[in-house]
């Protein structure tokens, strides 16, 4: 996914490649592993951040792209997304239970802990996807664009957002929901 | 929110679509949302939508793995045997419920086969349960989902409950039907006739003053009105002994303790022709 151009043929080539895995195709899987290997981690290390647990996370993934290969169904979506929203899923799961142990330090240490400041990874590539994206983010409201981001990219619930923002459930999930649909008008052209 | 409010307030189980396409929602409302997912074609295809929009910014995220993770995960991937497709699975398993125990439902390819059959449920106000079981699974379901703060006894008798309901829902003959005042405010039902049973549910009524009670009529021709019971909170009432003659339900506002006869004119009024009733 590392560039524009390459993106139809690399995504018809990774759901093909993805068909051969689930017949039990190791090089087809050593293949497909130089395609999302780079999304996969790169996702992964944006929502979980400890470099290491990252890694950890990356690994399942990729193994589970492997035993589940099957349940892959072409029709019904790229393989590339396919993927990534395991690896997203996977993420989110770890950062929270990750989140859950720091909370429960810091109660029984009774004392202010503050954890990794919220920064931005610094990606090895630095792809028109990446400025895209970007661009698209920028033309949300900062409320869709916060509800969206701290979802996405920093696994919080959308309590949990909302605790953040201030806001009421409601006004989360429909900026949610408003920030997802302008953001397919933004991107809709390059899919 | 009462069970059934959930239940009928479509619109918000639907609200939850995009915190799910962002994996925002918390575990037991994740489940919740996941089988509502496999009873309704036209959510899980608005999830699909919402999850691809959501995937694309991932697209901002790429890095470079490091190299020896590549070693582990083709070493790992020599030792590890691969799962069968899930149409094998279904032919064994036809009625698990735990479908996709490793992959999220809305990752594609997970969905049971059968659902993608079904046709979208378009008619809002009224709902053939056709799959009954599913929607009683998603009952007990948003139940376990608001257990967290509640008392034990409150939740034994939510659970209690939740058996009464799955119970009419289970029914092969279970419909619901809603109906809807201008202000907004809705009376639900999920009856089935052959059980003479209903599950009915209030929501958007304020709260009475303190003394005065919402009660709950079976109106039949040339029949006086026959109690069903009083509401209490928005808890779901469970009416049985329901005959197939019953024209409608009303409800209106009566002492507190409930009256003998109607004593005001009614709130609303639900007619249960569409729900197999009215003979």
């Amino acid at each position: 996914m590392g560039r524009v151009r390459s993106k139809s043929g690399g995504r018809v080539e990774a759901d093909e490649l993805l068909v051969q895995v689930a017949a039990g195709d190791q090089r087809a899987f050593e293949e497909l592993y130089g395609l999302v290997s780079g999304p996969v981690f790169g996702l992964v290390r944006r929502v979980v951040r400890d470099p290491a647990q990252s890694e950890e996370v990356a690994q399942e993934v990729l193994l589970e792209m492997w035993r589940s290969a099957a349940r892959f169904d072409p029709g019904r979506g790229s393989a590339l997304s396919w993927v990534l929203t395991l690896a997203h899923r996977r993420a989110v799961d770890r950062v929270r239970s990750a989140r859950a142990a720091v909370d429960r330090e810091q109660r029984e240490a009774r004392r202010s802990h503050h954890p990794a400041f919220d920064q931005v990874t610094e990606e090895v590539e630095a792809g028109l996807e990446r400025q895209l994206v970007r661009r698209c983010l920028d033309r949300l409201t900062a409320l869709q664009r916060q509800s969206v981001t701290l979802a996405y990219y920093d696994g919080y619930t959308y309590r949990e957002v909302a605790e953040r923002l201030s806001l009421p459930l409601g006004t989360v999930k429909t900026r949610m929901r408003d920030g997802l649909t302008r953001l397919r008008d933004c991107l809709g052209g390059v899919a | 929110m009462s069970i059934l409010a959930r239940l009928f307030g479509r619109g918000d189980l639907h609200s939850l679509a995009a915190p799910y396409a962002l994996d925002a929602l918390e575990p037991g409302e994740r489940r919740t949302f996941e089988k509502h997912l496999r009873g309704c074609d036209r959510c899980a295809e608005e999830v699909r939508a919402m999850t691809e929009d959501a995937v694309r910014l991932a697209w901002s995220t790429v890095a470079q793995p490091p190299l020896a993770m590549r070693d582990r995960v083709l070493a790992a991937v020599r030792q590890t045997p691969q799962e069968a497709g899930p149409l094998r699975e279904h032919v064994r398993e036809p009625q698990a419920r735990e479908y996709t125990p490793r992959l999220p439902a809305h990752v594609w390819g997970t969905q049971p086969q059968a659902s993608r059959a079904r046709a979208p449920q378009r008619r809002p106000f009224f709902v053939p349960f056709a799959t009954a079981t599913a929607a009683a699974a998603l009952v007990v379901a948003s139940l376990f989902a608001v257990q967290a703060n509640q008392t034990q006894d409150k939740l034994n008798a939510e659970q209690a409950q939740a058996r009464e309901i799955a119970h009419v829902l289970a029914a092969p003959d279970a419909r619901a039907t809603t109906g809807a005042d201008t202000a907004g405010r809705s009376i639900g039902v999920i009856a089935s006739a052959s059980e003479g049973r209903a599950v009915v549910t209030l929501s958007g009524y304020d709260a009475l003053p303190s003394g005065r009670v919402h009660q709950l009529w079976l109106m039949r021709p040339d029949v006086q009105p026959r109690s069903l019971g009083l509401f209490k909170d928005d808890t779901p009432l469970v009416a049985t002994g329901l005959d197939k003659t019953a024209t409608s339900l009303a409800v209106t506002v009566e002492p507190g303790g409930g009256s003998a006869q109607p004593t005001t004119q009614p709130v609303v009024q639900l007619a249960l022709k569409s729900v197999g009733f009215g003979e």
